[in-house]
């Protein structure tokens, strides 16, 4: 509507006003707004037979890719630098968990062959799959800056195939370490206390243990179900050739980062204590026998039964099952059988 | 440079070193003079020989709950890594196009990618028992460790550069197959090619001697 005529006199035509606040309508806009689907889902027809064939385009894609780059992208170096300052702060402070009395060299018999190598197996392919893992999640902006986006690609592009390939051998590892350490790692009497004094850092004296303590038993839970979750959901996105549509696959990809990420984290800490952090504590996980003293000081109830049973072995003893040579003077720590 | 070097002399070199080196090698062992049996069959060599070379393949069954694992990993690996040796579709057309001038039907994708799961998973669990139990540990030597890591970094380098457009990664598999090449004759990865004549002589013995074993 025209409400102002153009003024009489010299210079050039002024435009018209036109009120404010009147729509145009472009033809275009109700049609790309439901290709979009903003207000809400919306399935076509198509010749093409598929998962999600009839969406033009999903917007669950866009969302996923958002919140991937604003959580887990951003989040998950700072957790785990964080972990591992707390861990190096924590060795600075507190240092070596020690043994009361130190190592004895008398050794009892705790992992067979095959638990040990089914251990180490585990964490082989863990921490191949962890090291690619964070490559393909977080190489685009921590890589690139360092080694460009030629050499990037080629990393990424074998850590890809790596990662595709070792996944499967992850889960038969885990479903082997499922059968072989499960009936110990079940929940028993005064696991609670054990938990409730923080494993011995609260409060004063002697915390009890069985063959495995609260927090064992408590990592273990935690690789058996996050693995299986991480497993699940990786061969969900391996195979999408199984008529599993963008949700599945969007929801697949969540639970993978977010499990692999807290999984990564809390393997740190069972590092730090199966090295470092605890005196003793990897002698199992090498040789199968571990130090009496150790035995007393963290899993009493397991070292009582071993007591009982007579099943120590003098220092002698365990050096020929190692076939280490014998140290006459070292081996007088050694009490007998 | 490095492509030229690697797809050109250093193939080549490699390629001569196996090959003379293994002629050599059989050629020692065949041609080593022994002492000459003079005592009484009483029974026949060769089919002592033949028997042992079959029997072989399965354990003793006194011995067969202790050694469970590297029996099962053993196979997973030996059969995983010929199936990707023999029939992975870039190493036929390897053979086909650089070395014999005809191929033969590759396997599927998944059949690779399940054969060399089998691989690695097999060599893993081995080369982690040679480490973790004790007798094994003090009669391997410093050459089995390099076998089982250069094995295990071929087949590695090997299955990384399955992605698409990954020449330099291809390049790095080539590579270290050529490393391979040149350490096999020299090294207890000649097993490949005495397994078999070994537990025949052994098999031979046994069977003129009368030995059920």
């Amino acid at each position: 509507m025209l409400t102002a005529p153009a003024t009489a006199g010299p210079g050039p035509p002024k435009r018209p006003d036109f009120p404010q606040g009147v729509s145009t309508t472009n033809p275009g806009n109700n049609l790309w707004s439901e290709v979009r689907q903003r207000d809400l889902p919306l399935t076509g027809t198509s010749q093409v037979k598929g998962v999600d064939s009839g969406v033009l385009i999903n917007v669950q894609g866009d969302r996923w890719a958002r919140f991937r780059i604003d959580n887990p992208v951003r989040h998950a170096p700072t957790l785990l630098v964080a972990v591992v300052l707390v861990l190096l702060a924590f060795y600075v402070l507190r240092g070596k968990v020690g043994i009361e009395g130190g190592l004895s060299g008398r050794m009892v018999f705790r992992f067979t062959d095959y638990e040990r190598i089914l251990h180490w197996c585990l964490a082989i392919v863990f921490l191949f799959l962890a090291i690619t893992g964070l490559i393909l999640l977080l190489g685009r902006t921590l890589m690139i800056p360092l080694f460009g986006h030629h050499l990037f690609s080629l990393i990424a592009s074998a850590s890809k195939e790596g990662h595709n390939l070792f996944g499967p051998i992850f889960l038969v590892s885990l479903l082997l370490m499922l059968v072989s350490f499960a009936r110990r790692n079940i929940y028993e009497k005064g696991d609670l206390t054990w938990l409730l004094k923080g494993g011995g850092f609260i409060g004063k004296g002697h915390v009890s243990g069985g063959f495995f303590n609260m927090g064992e038993k408590s990592w273990y839970w935690l690789v058996i179900l996050i693995g299986l979750a991480i497993s699940i959901s990786g061969l969900i996105l391996v195979f999408p050739n199984f008529g599993q549509g963008r949700v599945i696959m969007v929801v697949s990809n969540v639970v993978h980062v977010f499990g692999a990420i807290v999984l990564i984290a809390v393997s740190i800490g069972h590092m730090y204590m199966g090295s470092i952090g605890t005196e003793g504590s990897s002698e199992g996980m090498k040789s199968g026998y571990v130090d009496i003293n150790w035995a007393d000081a963290h899993h009493d109830r397991w070292a009582k039964t071993c007591h009982e049973n007579d099943e120590i072995l003098s220092a002698e003893e365990f050096a020929r099952l190692q076939g280490e040579p014998i140290d006459s003077g070292e081996a007088t720590t050694g009490a007998g059988k | 440079m490095i492509e030229y070097l690697i797809e050109g002399p250093l193939w080549y070199f490699s390629l001569a070193v196996f090959c003379i080196g293994v002629l050599l090698q059989l050629g020692r062992i065949v041609f080593a003079k022994g002492k000459a049996d003079l005592s009484v069959a009483r029974g026949s060599a060769s089919s002592g020989a033949i028997r042992n070379v079959f029997s072989r393949f399965v354990p003793h069954r006194e011995i067969a709950p202790q050694i469970r694992v590297q029996v099962v990993a053993g196979y997973m690996f030996h059969l995983g890594l010929f199936a990707l040796l023999f029939f992975a579709a870039p190493h036929v057309n390897f053979i086909e196009k650089q070395l014999l001038g005809f191929g033969w039907t590759p396997m599927p994708h998944w059949a690779f990618i399940v054969a060399s799961q089998f691989a690695f998973f097999g060599l893993i669990l081995l080369w982690l028992r040679r480490m973790l139990n004790s007798v094994s540990r003090l009669i391997s030597t410093t050459d089995d460790h390099i076998a089982a890591i250069l094995t295990f970094v071929v087949m590695l380098t090997g299955c990384l550069a399955l992605g698409k457009g990954s020449h330099e990664l291809k390049l790095l598999h080539f590579f270290t197959v050529e490393l391979l090449m040149i350490y096999f004759p020299f090294s207890c990865l000649m097993h490949t090619f005495t397994f078999i004549p070994s537990r025949a002589f052994t098999g031979a013995w046994f069977g003129r001697r009368g030995i059920d074993a």
